[in-house]
C-alpha cells in the first residue's frame, strides 16, 4: 500500500507558485528522501501532506485515505522551524503534544520517560524548555514528533543544529523505526545523508518534480561512468578534455566524471606514467550531489 | 471537542500559573482591603486626645458662643475640643497670633481659630493648624462659628431666638432609586458601583484581549504553532486560545466577587458596630446585575478577543502588533468616552443607540443595567447583535488565523490580508 499519494497537488501564494501539479507515490515502510533547493517548494510540499497547509488544486491521500483528523493523527511532524512553549516543562509539553495525537497522559507519561532516558534528557524533564541548550531542544522536539508511534514521520531537515554524536543517535533511531515498519519521510539538502539513508527519492525544483524513483534505479540510469581517485603529486594528469567531462575536489578525493565512453584505463596509465602515487582508484555510479546539480541545472537551462 | 479541550486547559493553566496572574489577581482585592484597614487604623488613630485650641476673637463678643458651640465628643466621652484660651479683641492682633503660632509649633497648642473683624459682614474665620484638613474637626468648628454668627446677626437686628440649633437645622434631601424589586435608599452607591463594574469591563475587555493577541503572536514567534496545527485544526486551536484566555477572566472575576462579598459582609459589621444609630447604606445590587456582568464580560471578550486574534494573527512581531492593534484597542476606548452621557440619561436616545451597538454593547448596555434596568428588548436586541457580529468576526478571523500563522516576516497590508480569504 502507498503511504502517501499526492495527485496533481497546486498550491499558490499569491502570485507566487510553491508547488505546481505535483504527482507523488510513496509506499509503506519507505524511507523516503525528498530533495531540492532552498525554496523549491519542500517544507510546502510537507505541510500539505500533513494538512497544514490546504492544496488549491489536487488531492492528497495517507494510507489509501482522504486527509482527516484521524489521519493526522497518524502522521508525526518535526518541522524545520523548531521551537516549542519557552515556559513550559520538558514533560508537561510531551505530555501535551501526545495528547493532541491521542494518547493517553499517563501513556505519554511512560513513553517520555524512556525517550529521555534514550536521548539521556531524564535529568531535564522538570525543566523548562528556556534553559535548554539548542541541541536539547531538538532533541525534545524529535521525542514530540515520534512519542505517539506515528506510522508516518516526517522530518524536515533533521539533524541541522546536532552535533555528530546526536545526529548519530537521531539516525539510529530512524533506521530502528523504519525496521519497525514506520514510513519515513526525510526532507534535506544535504546528498550525502540521502545516499546513505533513503531508498527512494523525489527531486523538486521550482515547485515541480525533476526526477523520482529508487535511489538505485535512478543511479544505475546513469551507470558506472564517475572515477574517485585518491593520489599524492602533480594532479597536471587529469587535463584530459577528450576524455573528462568534469572534475570536482574534494582536498583528498577527485570525482572525475567521464565522457560517454571514455577509458578509465588511459587515465590510469597516464598518472602512472606521470609519477603519481595512487592510493585508491574506484569506478563509481555518479554521487547523488552530481545527479541533483545536473538536473537542477538542466531544469533552469 | 478533546483536542479543543486539551489547548482551553494548556493554555488556562499556563497562564493561571504565572506570576503575572497571581499578581494581578490577588493586588487589586489587597490594594482595596489594605486601603479599608489603612483608613480604619487612621479613622482609630486620627484623635485619641482633645484638641487644645486658642480663639482668637478680633470681632469682639464671639469667641465664648463659638467655646460653648463645640461639643463634639470623642468615641471616650472626652471633649473633641479643649479650648484653653479665649482671647478678645487684642490691642494688637499680629502680636498675639505671633505668640499662638510660636505655641503650636512649640507643641502646647494644637490649633487655633482666627474670627476676623469683619465676620458678620461676611468675612470667612481662619482656622491655625498642622493638619488642617481634617474633617472631623473642622465640621463642627464651622458649625460653631457660623452659629455664633448668626445668633449674632439676629439679636443685632432684634430678634431674639432660644433654641438657634432647631431653627437654623438644614433639611437632607435623601435619595431614593425606585426599581422592580423595590425602593433603596440612595447615598450614591448605585452610581459608584455602575461606574466601578463598567470600568472594571474595560479594563478586563483590555487586558485580555490584548493577552489572546499575545499568545498568539508567542506561538508564531517561537514557531510552535506548526507543531500545532499538524494536530488539531486551527479553527478548534484558535477557539481553544480564546476559550483559554476566557477562562482565566472568569476565575480572575470569581475570586474578586468572592472578595468584595466577603469584604462587603466585613465592611457592613465593621460599619454597624462603629455607629450603630446611622442608617446602614443599601448598596442596591441584585444578583441579576453580577449575572449581567459575567454575560457581558464573556459577550464582550469574545468580540474583542477574536479581533485581537486576528491582529496576532497577521503579525509576526511585538513592534508590528503594537500598531496593529491600534484599531481595536480605539473600540474599546470609544466604548468609554460616551459614559457621560449615559450616565445622565440612561434611557435618552442617544444611551438607548449608543448601548445597541455592538462594540460598546459590552460595556454601555451593561451600564445601563447597572443603573436602572432598561426595557428587556434592548438587553435581548442588544446581546443578539453582539453574538451575530462575534459569530460573523470568529468566521473571519478563522480564516486569516488560518493563513496568517504561517506567514513571517514583513507585516501584510490590509488588501493581502483580505486576499487570504481566498486561500483556503
Amino acid at each position: 500500500m502507498d503511504a502517501i499519494v499526492l495527485e496533481g497537488v497546486s498550491k499558490h501564494f499569491n502570485s507566487v507558485t510553491a508547488v505546481s501539479d505535483l504527482n507523488l507515490r510513496v509506499s509503506e515502510g519507505a524511507l523516503f528522501g525528498l530533495l531540492g533547493p532552498n525554496g523549491a517548494g519542500k517544507t510546502t510540499t510537507l505541510r500539505m501532506i500533513l494538512r497544514v497547509l490546504i492544496p488549491d488544486q489536487g488531492a492528497v491521500r495517507i494510507f489509501g485515505e482522504p486527509l482527516s483528523d484521524r489521519a493526522q493523527d497518524l502522521m508525526g511532524y518535526l518541522p524545520e522551524d523548531r521551537g516549542l512553549y519557552p515556559r513550559m516543562k520538558v514533560r508537561e509539553i510531551l505530555r501535551f503534544l501526545a495528547a493532541l495525537k491521542g494518547v493517553t497522559e499517563r501513556e505519554a507519561d511512560r513513553r517520555a520517560r524512556q525517550w529521555l532516558e534514550r536521548l539521556e534528557l531524564a535529568d531535564w524533564a522538570e525543566k523548562k524548555i528556556i534553559d535548554l541548550s539548542k541541541g536539547m531542544q531538538q532533541k525534545v522536539q524529535f521525542i514530540a514528533a515520534v512519542l505517539h508511534r506515528p506510522r508516518l514521520l516526517i522530518l524536515d531537515e533533521p539533524f541541522t543544529g546536532l552535533d555528530p554524536l546526536n545526529a548519530q543517535v537521531i539516525k539510529d533511531i530512524m533506521l530502528e523505526m523504519r525496521q519497525q515498519g514506520t514510513t519515513l519521510i526525510l526532507s534535506t539538502h544535504r546528498m550525502e545523508q540521502v545516499e546513505m539513508m533513503c531508498d527512494s527519492i523525489c527531486l523538486i525544483h521550482q515547485g515541480r518534480k525533476v526526477l523520482d524513483g529508487e535511489l538505485a534505479a535512478i543511479k544505475r540510469s546513469y551507470g558506472k561512468n564517475t572515477l574517485r581517485i585518491q593520489y599524492a603529486g602533480n594532479g597536471g594528469f587529469l587535463d584530459l578534455p577528450e576524455l573528462i567531462e568534469s572534475t570536482n575536489h574534494y582536498g583528498a578525493v577527485v570525482e572525475v566524471k567521464l565522457r560517454p565512453g571514455a577509458d578509465p584505463q588511459e587515465i590510469l596509465k597516464l598518472a602512472v606514467q606521470r609519477g603519481v602515487r595512487i592510493s585508491r582508484f574506484e569506478l563509481i555510479e555518479p554521487p547523488l550531489n552530481d545527479i541533483f546539480i545536473e538536473k537542477v541545472s538542466e531544469a533552469d537551462a | 471537542m478533546r483536542k479543543l479541550w486539551l489547548v482551553v486547559k494548556r493554555e488556562y493553566l499556563a497562564r493561571v500559573r504565572t506570576r503575572a496572574f497571581v499578581i494581578s489577581t490577588v493586588s487589586l482585592p489587597l490594594l482595596t482591603l489594605g486601603i479599608l484597614v489603612l483608613a480604619q487604623v487612621v479613622a482609630r488613630q486620627h484623635q485619641d486626645h482633645p484638641l487644645k485650641i486658642a480663639i482668637l476673637d478680633a470681632a469682639g463678643g464671639l469667641g465664648e458662643p463659638v467655646a460653648k458651640g463645640l461639643t463634639q465628643k470623642l468615641p471616650d466621652g472626652r471633649p473633641t475640643f479643649q479650648v484653653t484660651k479665649t482671647i478678645e479683641r487684642p490691642e494688637q492682633t499680629e502680636k498675639v497670633r505671633e505668640e499662638l503660632r510660636a505655641q503650636l509649633r512649640q507643641g502646647r497648642l494644637d490649633a487655633y481659630l482666627l474670627i476676623p473683624r469683619d465676620v458678620l459682614e461676611g468675612k470667612a474665620a481662619e482656622f491655625h493648624s498642622k493638619n488642617p484638613g481634617d474633617a472631623m474637626i473642622t465640621a463642627p468648628l464651622r458649625r460653631a462659628v457660623t452659629e455664633a454668627v448668626i445668633r449674632r446677626r439676629l439679636s443685632d437686628s432684634g430678634v431674639q431666638v432660644e433654641n438657634l440649633e432647631k431653627v437654623i437645622r438644614s433639611v437632607d434631601l435623601t435619595l431614593v432609586k425606585v426599581t422592580e424589586q423595590g425602593e433603596a435608599e440612595e447615598k450614591g452607591q448605585t452610581f459608584l458601583l455602575a461606574t466601578a463594574l463598567a470600568t472594571v469591563l474595560y479594563i478586563t475587555l483590555l487586558t485580555y484581549g490584548i493577552a489572546t493577541m499575545r499568545s498568539i503572536l508567542e506561538e508564531k514567534s517561537t514557531r510552535m504553532v506548526e507543531i500545532l496545527i499538524a494536530s488539531i485544526r486551527p479553527s478548534q486551536l484558535l477557539a481553544g486560545k480564546i476559550l483559554g484566555v476566557a477562562g482565566v477572566g472568569l476565575t480572575q472575576f470569581l475570586i474578586w466577587i468572592l472578595t468584595a462579598a466577603a469584604l462587603g459582609a466585613y465592611g457592613g459589621a465593621m460599619a454597624r458596630a462603629l455607629q450603630p444609630d446611622a442608617s446602614p447604606v443599601q448598596v442596591h445590587f441584585p444578583l441579576s446585575t453580577l449575572v449581567y456582568l459575567v454575560v457581558f464580560f464573556l459577550g464582550g471578550y469574545f468580540l474583542y478577543a477574536t479581533l485581537y486574534a486576528t491582529v496576532g494573527a497577521i503579525v509576526s512581531s511585538e513592534e508590528d502588533a503594537q500598531q496593529m492593534q491600534w484599531p481595536v484597542t480605539l473600540l474599546v476606548i470609544m466604548a468609554f468616552v460616551p459614559f457621560g452621557i449615559v450616565l445622565h440619561d440612561p434611557n435618552s436616545p442617544a444611551s438607548v443607540v449608543l448601548s445597541l451597538v455592538p462594540f460598546f454593547a459590552p460595556i454601555l448596555m451593561f451600564l445601563r443595567i447597572a443603573l436602572q434596568t432598561p426595557p428587556w428588548w434592548q438587553i435581548a436586541l442588544s446581546l443578539a447583535l453582539l453574538v451575530l457580529t462575534t459569530v460573523g468576526l470568529i468566521r473571519f478571523a478563522g480564516r486569516v488565523y488560518r493563513v496568517g500563522v504561517l506567514m513571517y516576516g514583513k507585516r501584510p497590508s490590509l488588501v493581502e490580508v483580505f486576499r487570504w480569504l481566498k486561500y483556503t
